[in-house]
């Protein structure tokens, strides 16, 4: 067929696409459906993949019997724009967030036990092997912090001291509130990109906070600072540090789908544990955020005694192992909502 | 965005091997079509970076201005947005706005899967969270390193997201070529040929008349006739090979 013939024959095909490729995509955002006939150039959205799928048998078409440049550049550019809006992912929705937060999450978690354990492990033995021993020989926390940091935490739990005791007007509830979202979530997300260094980034980081939390824990302790600080740290301490454990976990996953590759590519790997990092990533922040909340407007307050403070801490300590162990329990596996 | 129906998301493509030095790239899709691909290199893709960059910072100056005023209260949502604007911005961007953040809208480049869809969320936050990698030790160098060792110029967060960064117009070609009478060449072209005697006509205007009388003597079997009568019938059939008759 000679390419004149060709053109006249399927132009009105082409520019109806095209025509509805622009109200589609270019146009005004709206409903499915909600385009009328006549400004869609005549084009239904049901008619659309058919239409898609005959313009790419045109344009192969056109390109095997060799039809000039313009011409097929007009069919691969309609083509490629086709396909933008045909493959594209999925829109996120709340139900869809919620029910990965409450099943998926944790069942997520769980699949990847091993990781979790070892991060658990990397950060859990310093801390408490730290607590512990500073117990018996207190003073080696000075090969730990720095003097003025040691000065400063132990002014800021100085139970002798109302000023600096945990309550805090609300202003800076809000302040402190921003400072943990911003510091907090930021050092859970690069505990995970950190696995891409072979796992070595998260292992720092993790090792590196177990050693810089159970300093300061057993020091207070130590010095009889004890009872401030844990009322403080009670109440957001069961998502906080589960948050970092669970990120740490992420991290040591993507470390391992580039060292320890199993069956896959290396690449198809590191991508398939990326996949796996950035959901429990969208989890972290979510805990995190949640804890960060805690902090800034729970952990704070002063007026509530000690033991209203450990038992709101055992509840929520109940209440995350309590989620990660048996959330989406018995539920079919999601495998990534919008894995592509 | 009203989504039609969905093929089958991206099972079928594969990328074909090109084996031109260049960073464009052909994908199959599962119609079997290639989709073109050209992947953009580090230049713009950091222009691109710089443009967000300062537009980013103009949000918290803004805001700092904004809720100075409101003392710690004020305080605190400006460390949100800053949160916000360091790390959501580039995902939310990419993932709800074509693949694109305003500064790579401006230098016209897009993130795309490597098969040539939309990206999505996941990719999107995969290879934004990467950066943390990319930019060490200092101003993106790993991330550079890799860009330039990559065949389709991805920095190591597109490695782990597998997406790529690319031009959104491929170059349009509407060359413009010396008037010529339009011909018919004598016999069917392949397009690789086609493609030779257009660029022919678009380059050879700047060549020596010695010069093009030479390049056109080479297709003396195509235009029986060699000298500056052999380079007008060439324009001629450039010409009549874009379609201009």
């Amino acid at each position: 067929m000679k390419q004149e013939q060709f053109v006249l024959r399927h132009q009105a095909e082409w520019e109806a696409f095209e025509l509805w490729l622009h109200a589609h995509v270019d146009g005004p955002r709206r409903k499915p459906g909600a385009a009328s006939i006549g400004r869609n150039g005549g084009l239904d959205d049901g008619q659309v993949p058919a239409r898609y799928r005959r313009l790419c048998q045109q344009l192969a078409l056109a390109r095997r019997r060799g039809y000039s440049t313009p011409l097929l550049e007009r069919l691969q550019e309609l083509m490629q724009r086709g396909h933008a809006v045909l493959y594209r992912a999925p829109p996120p929705r709340w139900r869809r967030a919620a029910e990965f937060l409450v099943a998926g999450f944790p069942q997520l978690v769980r699949s990847q036990a091993g990781c979790m354990w070892a991060s658990l492990a990397l950060f859990a033995v310093p801390l408490v092997g730290l607590f512990v021993l500073l117990q018996f020989r207190p003073e080696l926390v000075h090969q730990l912090l720095d003097p003025q940091q040691i000065a400063q935490i132990e002014a800021m739990y100085d139970p002798s001291d109302a000023r600096h005791a945990l309550g805090r007007d609300s202003g800076t509830d809000w302040q402190m509130f921003g400072h943990y979202v911003m510091n907090n979530i930021s050092i859970g997300l690069r505990t995970f990109a950190g696995g891409l260094l072979a796992g070595v980034g998260t292992i720092l980081v993790l090792i590196a906070n177990g050693v810089n939390i159970g300093a300061v824990a057993g020091h207070l302790q130590a010095i009889g600072h004890g009872d401030p600080f844990w009322r403080f740290v009670a109440g957001h301490a069961p998502l906080e540090l589960t948050a970092i454990v669970i990120a740490g976990g992420a991290g040591l996953r993507l470390g391992l789908g580039l060292v320890a590759p199993g069956r896959r590519r290396r690449r198809d790997s590191l991508v398939h544990a990326g996949r796996i990092g950035a959901r429990l990533c969208m989890g972290v922040a979510v805990m995190l955020l949640l804890a960060a909340f805690v902090e800034a407007f729970w952990s704070s307050t002063q007026s509530i005694p000690a033991w209203g403070k450990y038992t709101v801490s055992a509840v929520m300590w109940l209440g995350v192992i309590g989620w990660l162990w048996r959330g989406g329990h018995g539920a079919a596996v999601d495998e990534g909502d919008d894995a592509s | 965005m009203p989504a039609p129906p969905v093929a089958g998301h991206g099972g079928g493509a594969q990328v074909a091997a090109s084996p031109m030095l260049d960073t464009y790239r052909e994908v199959l899709t599962p119609e079997g079509v290639a989709l073109h691909l050209p992947a953009a290199g580090p230049v713009p893709r950091a222009l691109a970076w710089l443009i967000d960059l300062m537009l980013r910072v103009g949000v918290l100056m803004v805001m700092s201005m904004v809720l100075g005023v409101l003392g710690g209260f004020g305080q605190g949502l400006y460390l949100v947005g800053m949160f916000l604007v360091f790390w959501a911005y580039p995902i939310v961007l990419e993932a709800a706005w074509n693949g694109q953040t305003p500064g790579k809208r401006a230098l016209g480049l897009r993130v795309l899967a490597s098969d040539g869809a939309p990206v999505g969320w996941l990719p999107a936050v995969v290879r934004n969270l990467m950066r943390t990698v990319d930019m060490l030790p200092f101003g993106y160098a790993t991330g550079l390193v890799a860009c330039l060792c990559d065949r389709h110029s991805r920095r190591l967060g597109d490695l782990v997201a597998d997406t790529v960064v690319v031009h959104v117009a491929p170059r349009r070609i509407d060359p413009s070529l010396p008037p010529a009478t339009p011909q018919a060449p004598g016999q069917s072209l392949l397009p690789d040929e086609q493609a030779a005697i257009v660029a022919f006509g678009e380059r050879a205007p700047r060549l020596s008349a010695g010069r093009q009388a030479e390049l056109a003597a080479l297709l003396y079997p195509l235009t029986g006739t060699a000298g500056s009568e052999g380079v007008r019938r060439l324009y001629g059939m450039a010409n009549w090979l874009l379609g201009r008759r």
